[in-house]
C-alpha cells in the first residue's frame, strides 16, 4: 500500500511520458490493486502494480490462534477458492504431525472432489468477470449460474457458501449429507451442456479473439523467471502441475491430463483454463465412482481430533478429550515442513514452522497470485492500456491472497 | 507507534528446522549469510531456475535470529508434454541472519521474482537486501513504523484511556415500575420534573 512516495523509475520521466494511477478502484482491477502507468500516448511504457489495500495480517493472525483455529482465517485469503487454502495447511500440519498416511480412504476421495469443485467454480469467477472486462456481459450470468451450483453443493456438505471450513486436520468435518450424491449428479450430467455454451459464447467469437490473441506474451523462459505458476505457466508451455509432481491426497491415483498451449498470451491461458475445468469434471466423475463405498472421514487419533458428539456422553476418557481439544487445541511436534498444492491459480504453498506448542510458531504462505501478479511490470509495456484489463484478467489474481 | 502494552509472545530458543529430519520433498541445506549468495548463484547454475518463494522466521531468542528461507524449484529439462513430466527437484536453503537492521545479499538479479518477496520480507521483518533497487514497503503504509511479523511487535494497539462517558448516563433516570402510590403517570411525571430541575444549570 505504498503508493506514496511514487517509485524513483516511473517519476524519472522523459520525453511525451506521463504517469497515469490506474486503480485502485478500477473496474477490471477484480479488487483493490493499483497500477501505476508511465505512459507514451496510449501504449504503456512502465507498469508498476502497487499492493498491500487488502493487507489483513492473516500471517501474523494465525500465529495467536490455535492450530484449528488458524484454519478459519487461513481460509479466507483466496475467497473464490477457500477449500484450496484450508486443504494445504492441513496437509501441512498433518505432515507435521506425522499422521499423513492415517488419513481415511473416504476423507481423501472428498477433499478431491472438493478441490475440483472449487476449482471450477473460481474459473468460473474468472471467465465470467474475464468476459465482462471485454464486454460480453452474456458469459457472465452462465458462468455463475453454474458457480451457484457448487455454492449449493459446499453449503451442503460444509454448511457456508464461500467459507465452509470443511477441510480440518485430520480428515473432515462430517461426511457428505443425504442428497448431496444426487445433486452431483444433476451438477456433473449438466456440466458438458454448460461448457459448450461457455465455449460457444468465447472461443470463435472474433471480437474476443482480437482482444486475447498476441496480448500479453508470456515467454516459457520469462514465465520461469517471473515465477509464474498455474494455468498462466501452463499457457506458456510449461506443464507444471504440482497434482502431478508432488501428488497429494491421492491424485495419482485419478486419470487426468495437464493442459497445455505453446503461445503464451491470454488466449492460450483462456483456452488452459477452460480445458482445465473439463480436466477437473474428468475427476469428479472418478471421485464420484468412488464415493459409493462408505467409510470414516475424521481419522481416529482423540490426540488430534474431537472424538463424536455420541460418544462423549458415554465415555468419560471422550470427554475429557474433547474437553482437552476444545480448551487448548492439539500439541504439534516442532520442525518446518513445506507443502505446496495446486490451486486454481497455481502452486500454493504453507511454510509452517512448529515450536511444540498448540499454536502454529509460523505459517508462511507462498501465495500464487502474488507472484503471478507481479510478472505484469513484465507483461505490460509495450501494450495498449486497454490491453491492460485482458493482462490483469487473464493472470486471474485474487486480492484476498496477494495481500493476505 | 507499538506500544508494548500486550507482553510479546514468547520467541523460541530452539530451532525446529534441525529438530528432525525432513519430511516434504526439498531437500535441506543451511547456508552462512557470506556464503548465500555463491550458493545461490551455483543452485541458479545448477538448474534451479524458479525461486518459488522467499520468507523469513523470527526465533527472537536464537542466535542467529532470523530465517531467511529460499524455497527453490528445478523443473527437469523435458517438460514439454504430459507423458514426459519428470519430477522436478525442490531445495530449501535457510539462511540465518542477525543484526540491526539485519542484512543480506539481494538476488533480484538472479531471479527476477525475487523483487516483491524481497519487499515483503524487509517490509514485515525489517531484513535488509543490499543491491535490490527499488527496496520499500509493499504491504504496510509506506509511513508504518515498526514490522509486524516480528515476535516483539505486539498483537494489540496501545491501550487508550477510557473515554469519558456523556454526562447525561450519569445522572438519575426515570425508574420502572409500579409506584407505592398506584398512580403510575402522576409518578412519572413527578420524576421527569425532578431529574429536568435537577438538570437545570
Amino acid at each position: 500500500m505504498s503508493s506514496q512516495p511514487l517509485t524513483p523509475e516511473i517519476v524519472s520521466q522523459e520525453g511525451n511520458a506521463m504517469v497515469l494511477s490506474m486503480g485502485p478502484q478500477h473496474p477490471s482491477t477484480h479488487g483493490v490493486l493499483q497500477v501505476m502507468l508511465e505512459i507514451e500516448g496510449e501504449s504503456i511504457v512502465k507498469a508498476e502494480p502497487e499492493i498491500g489495500y487488502l493487507h489483513t495480517g492473516i500471517e501474523k493472525t494465525a500465529e495467536n490462534l490455535f492450530w484449528s483455529q488458524a484454519q478459519t482465517v487461513i481460509e479466507r485469503m483466496d475467497y473464490l477458492a477457500p477449500e484450496s487454502n484450508s486443504l494445504c495447511y492441513a496437509l501441512a500440519v498433518e505432515r507435521l504431525l506425522g499422521i499423513t498416511d492415517g488419513i481415511p480412504e473416504r476423507a481423501c476421495i472428498i477433499r478431491v472432489l472438493l478441490m475440483e469443485l472449487t476449482r471450477i467454480a473460481s474459473h468460473c469467477v474468472w471467465l465470467g468477470t474475464h468476459g465482462i472486462d471485454l464486454g460480453a456481459i452474456s458469459v457472465f450470468f452462465y458462468c455463475f449460474d453454474l458457480r451457484e451450483n457448487i455454492l449449493d453443493l459446499q453449503e451442503s456438505a460444509g454448511g457456508a457458501r464461500m467459507h465452509p471450513n470443511y477441510v480440518r486436520v485430520g480428515g473432515l468435518n462430517g461426511d457428505l449429507p443425504d442428497g448431496y450424491l444426487a445433486k452431483l449428479d444433476a451438477f456433473i450430467a449438466k456440466f458438458p451442456g454448460r461448457m459448450r455454451d461457455l465455449r460457444g459464447l468465447l472461443q470463435a467469437n472474433p471480437i474476443f479473439q482480437d482482444r486475447t490473441i498476441g496480448v500479453g506474451v508470456l515467454s516459457p523462459e520469462e514465465a520461469v523467471s517471473w515465477n509464474v505458476t498455474g494455468p498462466s505457466l501452463r499457457g506458456s508451455g510449461i506443464a507444471y502441475d504440482v497434482r502431478k509432481a508432488f501428488p497429494y491426497t491421492g491424485y495419482d491415483t485419478y486419470e487426468f491430463d495437464v493442459p497445455t498451449r505453446k503461445q503464451g498470451d491470454a488466449y492460450a491461458r483462456f483456452l488452459v483454463r477452460l480445458d482445465e475445468m473439463e480436466q477437473s469434471h474428468r475427476i469428479i466423475e472418478q471421485a464420484r465412482r468412488r464415493l459409493d463405498v462408505p467409510g470414516a472421514v475424521l481419522i481416529d487419533d482423540p490426540k488430534v481430533t474431537a472424538p463424536p458428539k455420541e460418544t462423549i456422553a458415554l465415555s468419560m476418557e471422550a470427554l475429557i478429550h474433547h474437553f482437552k481439544i476444545v480448551s487448548e487445541g492439539f500439541r504439534v511436534p516442532p520442525g518446518d515442513v513445506y507443502q505446496a498444492i495446486e490451486s486454481p491459480r497455481g502452486e500454493l504453498g504453507y511454510y509452517v514452522v512448529s515450536t511444540g506448542e498448540n499454536r502454529p510458531y509460523r505459517v508462511r504462505t507462498r501465495p500464487p497470485s502474488m507472484y503471478n501478479l507481479q510478472s505484469v511490470k513484465g507483461l505490460a509495456p509495450g501494450n495498449l492500456i486497454a490491453d491492460l484489463v485482458v493482462i490483469l484478467g487473464s493472470i486471474d489474481p485474487v486480492f484476498g491472497e496477494v495481500d493476505r | 507507534m507499538p506500544s508494548t502494552q500486550t507482553p510479546p509472545i514468547a520467541g523460541a530458543a530452539i530451532d525446529p528446522p534441525s529438530l528432525r529430519p525432513p519430511i516434504d520433498d526439498a531437500t535441506i541445506e543451511r547456508v552462512e549469510p557470506a556464503a548465500l549468495r555463491a550458493r545461490l548463484e551455483a543452485l541458479k547454475a545448477e538448474g534451479y531456475a524458479m525461486l518459488l518463494d522467499l520468507g523469513a522466521v523470527d526465533y527472537l531468542e536464537r542466535a542467529p535470529r532470523y530465517d531467511v528461507v529460499y524455497h527453490l524449484l528445478k523443473l527437469p529439462p523435458k517438460i514439454a508434454g504430459v507423458s514426459e513430466i519428470a519430477t522436478p527437484l525442490r531445495m530449501r536453503v535457510l539462511c540465518g541472519v542477525s543484526g540491526d537492521p539485519p542484512r543480506l545479499p539481494s538476488v533480484m538479479d538472479l531471479w527476477k521474482s525475487a523483487d516483491w518477496a524481497e519487499r515483503e520480507v524487509f517490509d514485515l521483518f525489517g531484513i535488509v537486501f543490499d543491491g535490490h533497487a527499488n527496496l520499500r514497503r509493499i504491504q504496510m503504509p509506506y509511513d508504518w513504523e515498526g514490522h509486524p511479523l516480528r515476535k516483539d511487535y505486539p498483537v494489540r494497539g496501545p491501550a487508550r484511556e477510557r473515554a469519558p462517558r456523556p454526562a447525561f448516563v450519569n445522572k438519575n433516570n426515570v425508574q420502572a415500575g409500579t409506584p407505592p402510590s398506584g398512580r403510575t403517570l402522576e409518578a412519572l411525571q413527578e420524576q421527569v420534573k425532578r431529574i429536568r430541575e435537577g438538570d437545570a444549570p
